[in-house]
């Protein structure tokens, strides 16, 4: 085995007569930060979907940790350790804020009905999910909504939620899709911070797609640019500003960004 | 009017409620819980007391293995129509689950042999010994309960009185645990799931098997609620298990309000004597119909109350509001 934890050989998938993702190839080394950057409609969505399983390739191998995964359900993928937002954020908006975090734990024993039999292992875990829910929720600051329904939660409260959600499954590769839109600057700091000591801590790896460029060249330690459902430039990020391909496709002129 | 008077007819209600009652809390913990819209529940209750009648009458087993087995074959039922079609979109699912209920009662129609067909249990083929009822030993442990029970309570105990009491306490039973079980992290699963299939699949939950695990387990209920049935009515037909009977459940379910279990049996007695009592809406202006008309009138009342309360509150008796209109 070599240090990629995740390799993406040639995937293609078409919705009708649409073919989102059209081939592409990246691979993402472990611990590292990878950020895929492209215009809309360029498939980075469609390809998080694809490596969390939720559709599956009509041709192409997915391997995370040298495995195939092309063909495993989702709830499968995030067994293993792929765990993913979604892009505008998804909560269970009639379960408490407090509920959907906790819904992230893993291998929590009461998820299994034999174990209502044991009370005493599905209280001991539950204590223990709590405790750490509302650690999260008072990282991101929403402990006061630990009892409202998501629901209520404004938009980017709600990406927050989804975010801490995702970090409560333990993740080993932790897939995020425009995590940082919509929240406001110090919040995405201190964000920042947490994830950095999560990676630091945990050796946790990011795959994230974000539009903000500032933020991509500065926490990223690769960039990936997608076109048309390909990839088209894949880099350090300061090489990604000097590719005509990315200049043309994506950046316009280099003018703009100075 | 005098029936109205006469406290047996209460009692017979209260049972009737509390069958009702055990009947609503499978859909409970499936559309409440789950958000699986199950129409064919009524087809789980048909499975339950045909096994166990035809078991004790065509082969003279013993009643409580019967009665097990009968819940057992519910399970089954439950665990045929999960499998086939629960993959499909909710509103798909539901259409199909009327067609289970369906099925099942048509084939209890058309197999004589078996089933007794039309004429019902009565007509289930006797082997060997002659055993003209499929109550004969719970007629006898009932007995033995009247007899237990008269010193206490006095002379109001009759056959529907203890029968009232042993349903009751079944529900009673069954509310702790379906209560119990829809406090684990099990029922935060489901309960995601009746909103969404992405992201509890995104977190590791295998949304099939919890709601395939709702479908049984609401199954099994519904075959509990389907012996009582059997016993209470001491006579089985096809007709018995009409779709109608499952929309009852449902009108008690929104009654109650359907994310909690404990409006259920409030409801349910509002209901049984809703509909028991409607029975004898014969001053005016209802005595200008006669009786097969009156008991349309009866289902649009309580058609017409369900609706009134839906206006009032949309999420029951007790349920919370929240639940029901956030978006
Ligand atoms: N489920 C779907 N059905 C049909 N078309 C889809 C679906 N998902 C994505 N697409 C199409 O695939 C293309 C890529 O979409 P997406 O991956 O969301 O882009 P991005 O995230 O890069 O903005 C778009 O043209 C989009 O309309
Ligand atoms: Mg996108």
């Amino acid at each position: 085995m070599n240090n990629l934890i995740l390799e993406v050989n040639d995937v293609a998938v078409s919705f009708g007569g649409v073919r989102a993702v059209n081939g592409a190839t990246l691979d993402v080394e472990v611990g590292s930060v990878t950020s895929v950057i492209g215009p809309n409609g360029a498939g980075k969505t469609t390809l998080f979907n694809l490596i969390s399983g939720a559709i599956r390739p009509d041709s192409g191998t997915i391997l995370f940790e040298g495995l195939e995964i092309q063909n495993l359900f989702p709830h499968k993928i995030a067994d293993r350790g792929i765990i993913r937002t979604f892009q505008g954020a998804k909560v269970i908006k009639r379960l408490s804020v407090l509920d959907n975090l906790m819904l992230g734990g893993q291998n929590n024993p009461g998820d299994s009905l034999v174990n209502f039999f044991n009370p005493k292992a599905r209280k001991a875990y539950e204590v223990q999910c709590h405790d750490r829910a509302m650690e999260l929720l008072q990282q991101i600051g929403l402990e006061r909504f630990a009892h409202e329904y998501a629901g209520i939660l404004s938009g980017g409260q709600r990406k927050l939620l989804d975010l801490a959600r995702a970090l409560m499954a333990n993740p080993i590769l932790l897939l995020l899709d425009e995590p940082f839109a919509g929240i406001n600057p110090t919040l995405v700091e201190k964000l920042l911070e947490v994830l950095h000591a999560l990676r630091t801590k945990h050796n946790l790896t990011f795959l994230l797609i974000e539009h903000n460029l500032e933020t991509v060249m500065n926490i990223s330690d690769r960039v990936i640019v997608m076109a048309e459902g390909r990839v088209i430039a894949d880099g350090k990020p300061n090489s990604i500003y000097e590719n005509q391909a990315v200049i043309d496709a994506y950046l316009g002129t280099r003018k703009a960004f100075k | 009017m005098t029936a109205l008077m006469q406290p047996g007819f209460w009692v017979f209600i209260l049972t009737m409620s509390g069958i009702y009652g055990i009947f609503t809390l499978g859909l409970q913990i499936q559309y409440g819980v789950g958000g699986i819209l199950n129409f064919g529940h009524v087809g789980m209750m048909a499975l339950s007391s045909y096994t166990m009648a035809i078991l004790i009458i065509s082969h003279g087993i013993n009643f409580w293995i019967a009665a097990a087995i009968g819940v057992a074959v519910a399970a089954l039922g439950g665990a045929l129509l999960g499998l086939t079609t629960l993959r499909l979109r909710r509103d798909y699912f539901a259409i199909a689950s009327i067609a289970f209920s369906e099925i099942v009662r048509y084939v209890i129609y058309n197999s004589d042999g078996l089933t007794g067909g039309v004429q019902g249990s009565l007509a289930i083929p006797v082997t060997g010994e002659n055993y003209p009822s499929y109550t004969d030993t719970w007629d006898s442990i009932i007995n033995r309960a009247r007899d237990i029970l008269t010193p206490i309570f006095g002379e109001i105990v009759d056959r529907d009185f203890v029968m009232a009491i042993i349903v009751w306490t079944t529900l009673g039973i069954l509310l702790l645990i379906v209560s119990r079980v829809e406090r684990t992290s099990w029922a935060r699963v489901l309960r995601a799931t009746r909103e969404d299939d992405e992201v509890p699949a995104a977190l590791g939950k295998n949304v099939f098997r919890f709601r395939f695990q709702a479908v049984i387990i609401g199954s099994v209920i519904g075959g509990i609620a389907g012996i009582f049935w059997g016993l209470q009515s001491s006579l089985l037909s096809p007709d018995d298990f009409l779709t109608l009977v499952t929309f009852y459940g449902w009108m008690i379910l929104i009654l109650a309000g359907a994310t909690k279990v404990k409006g259920l049996p409030i409801a349910a007695i509002f209901f049984g004597f809703l509909y028991g009592g409607s029975r004898f809406f014969t001053f005016w202006p209802f005595s200008m119909l006669d009786a097969s008309e009156r008991a349309y009138v009866r289902i649009m009342i309580i058609g017409i109350v369900l609706i009134i309360l839906m206006m009032s509150r949309p999420q029951g008796i007790f349920g919370k509001r929240q639940e029901m209109v956030l978006e």
